[in-house]
């Protein structure tokens, strides 16, 4: 149980230095960037959906989608590579950008797995690399988990639920990709998922950000592969529903993760 | 800081004053932002896009029912029928950065052609030294009309000049001496330690913004109450009628049923869900 002494406030409450004009600014960090893959591919990427996978469940059913092809990483530089091995693996502290087109239609769906920590003061320049410079989508898929500390309502740990927001050039189309209800009123979503839907909004892309419940376990795992498999029919997602005991647990849970020690990898 | 239209909405040049929320405990400014919204009718025309705010999106928080029109950070609506502006904020800015952020969002207001800039805010009531009940709550007010804060118009309504505006504080002269590009004197941050409780005021976002726009050479107003953290709608009210008051309209001058204040959809969830009554 959290120390009801210690635990974050409220998300409407303020520490006293989120309100001090005078303290300084952080220091300057190196802005994220990507880096293609040999040979690089033409430039800018014109996907006709651009899949970006962030909460725990996408990113386990991200990496069991067979015959998909790494084109690329987003690079943030104050995260360390260590611990991270060859091959792409769920433990890694990565962000690839894989393509999960086939040879005839080569990089129409592109699909980004966000493992490594995003801090909301770096979110901004994320989202501008990944969506309008280097890639410009048609349509934008996010997949991200419902966090409890912005919800405003009640959250079963044995219930899974789903919701969307998407901007308003999704909204007036005659399809949508995502047939859910919509986020409740009242309750906000922050962080690298948030700041991506904006850039959608602000550039008048279709996007959809799709939030779900739990964080973690084989029935929110299930959801995951079948939306995406409704949103791409040629979507291999077999394998994503073996071996799913394993994700039963807490074990790859991200949480907090731009929190974690840079002791221990 | 970039002012992106909504699609197929039109600007309003003639909307020359703008009211926008600072930051400040139990969110009062913005909570009062959100009832002018409501109850103007105001319609969202486009959004500010700035790097120093974090980040967040949400459903749309006016309507009757939860239609699905995304929120962003910071958006701008236009109310054409009282010629306002309103800016609404949901996110924090980004630690450190809030000088910045004023910055930005004065070099918006001055090229968007706005006249008169009001901006909403709170005080922590444990910094009131002389708690004077006798008149019931109190709004003060700072005004860049004379040096010392002091505006007629405000003195007139009613307002409470906040005496602890000193234009020549040390803390007070490093905001202008940031924002004034010909100023000559160069003043060092204050660090932590050196702060003062009369340093309070200054430290806080409203007293960045009154700075920045003041320096930008529009009318500025600043309209405060002091709240502790709680339940906040009280003090809402009393900053949007006093903003109301000082831009001489009435709620019947408002779009909406029977001319009265309209409550905001998103403010039925703002405490989070009921207690769960099934443990009884």
């Amino acid at each position: 149980m959290e120390d009801v002494l210690t635990e974050n406030p409220p998300p409407s409450r303020f520490f006293q230095e989120d309100l001090n004009n005078f303290v300084p600014p952080p220091e300057s960090i190196p802005s994220p960037f990507i880096l293609f893959s040999n040979p690089k591919p033409e430039l800018p990427l014109r996907p006709s959906l651009l899949i970006i996978a962030i909460s725990s469940p996408s990113l386990y059913v991200s990496h069991n989608l067979p015959s998909k092809t790494l084109l690329g990483s987003l690079i943030m530089p104050e995260v360390p590579f260590s611990g991270n091995t060859i091959e792409p693996s769920l433990e890694d502290k990565s962000c690839n950008i894989y393509s999960l087109s086939s040879t005839d239609d080569k990089n129409s769906i592109l699909l980004v797995s966000v493992q490594l920590p995003v801090s909301p003061e770096r979110s901004n320049l994320v989202s501008r690399l990944l969506i309008g410079q280097d890639i410009i989508p048609e349509r934008v898929i996010i997949l991200d988990s419902i966090q409890s500390r912005n919800f405003r309502g009640r959250l079963s740990p044995d219930e899974t639920l789903a919701a969307k927001l998407e901007t308003s050039a999704e909204k007036k189309a005659t399809s949508h990709l995502v047939n859910l209800d919509y986020f409740p009123s009242g309750s906000v979503i922050d962080g690298l998922s948030a700041s991506l839907l904006s850039r959608c909004q602000l550039k008048n892309i279709r996007g959809t950000l799709v939030i779900s419940w739990p964080e973690f376990g084989p029935s929110v795992i299930k959801f995951i592969g079948a939306l995406l498999k409704k949103i791409v029919p040629s979507l291999d997602v077999a394998s994503v529903n073996k071996d799913l005991e394993k994700n039963s647990s807490r074990t790859g849970l991200k949480k907090d993760t731009w929190l974690d020690s840079d002791l221990y990898t | 800081m970039e002012f992106v239209v909504e699609e197929g909405k039109l600007v309003n040049e003639d909307c020359s004053t703008l009211v926008l929320p600072a930051l400040s405990i139990g969110n009062v400014g913005q909570l009062a932002v959100d009832l002018l919204v409501s109850s103007t009718g105001a319609e969202r025309v486009g959004y500010l896009d700035d790097p120093n705010l974090l980040p967040c999106v949400g459903n749309d928080a006016y309507g009757p029912l939860p239609c699905g029109e995304i929120a962003l950070p910071l958006e701008v609506y236009e109310s054409s029928s009282i010629a306002t502006t309103l800016a609404q904020q949901r996110s924090p800015v980004a630690k450190g950065m809030m000088i910045k952020f004023a910055e930005n969002i004065a070099n918006f207001a001055a090229s968007s052609g706005k006249k008169h800039i009001i901006v909403l805010s709170s005080l922590d009531f444990q910094r009131l030294h002389n708690l004077d009940m006798s008149r019931g709550p109190q709004v003060y007010y700072l005004s860049n009309a004379e040096s010392d804060g002091r505006d007629d118009h405000c003195e007139r309504l009613g307002f409470g000049r906040l005496h602890e505006y000193d234009s020549e504080g040390r803390c007070w002269k490093y905001l202008s001496s940031v924002f004034e590009k010909n100023s000559v004197e160069e003043l060092a941050l204050p660090s932590e330690d050196e702060l003062e409780d009369i340093d309070y005021y200054p430290s806080l976002p409203f007293a960045a913004l009154f700075s920045a726009f003041k320096a930008r050479g529009l009318k500025m107003t600043c309209l405060l109450c002091y709240c502790s953290e709680g339940d906040n709608i009280p003090e809402a009210f009393l900053l949007a009628e006093a903003s109301s008051k000082l831009m001489g309209l009435t709620p019947d001058k408002f779009h909406g049923e029977g001319g009265k204040w309209q409550i905001p959809y998103s403010w039925k969830s703002m405490y989070g869900a009921p207690p769960d009554m099934s443990m009884f």
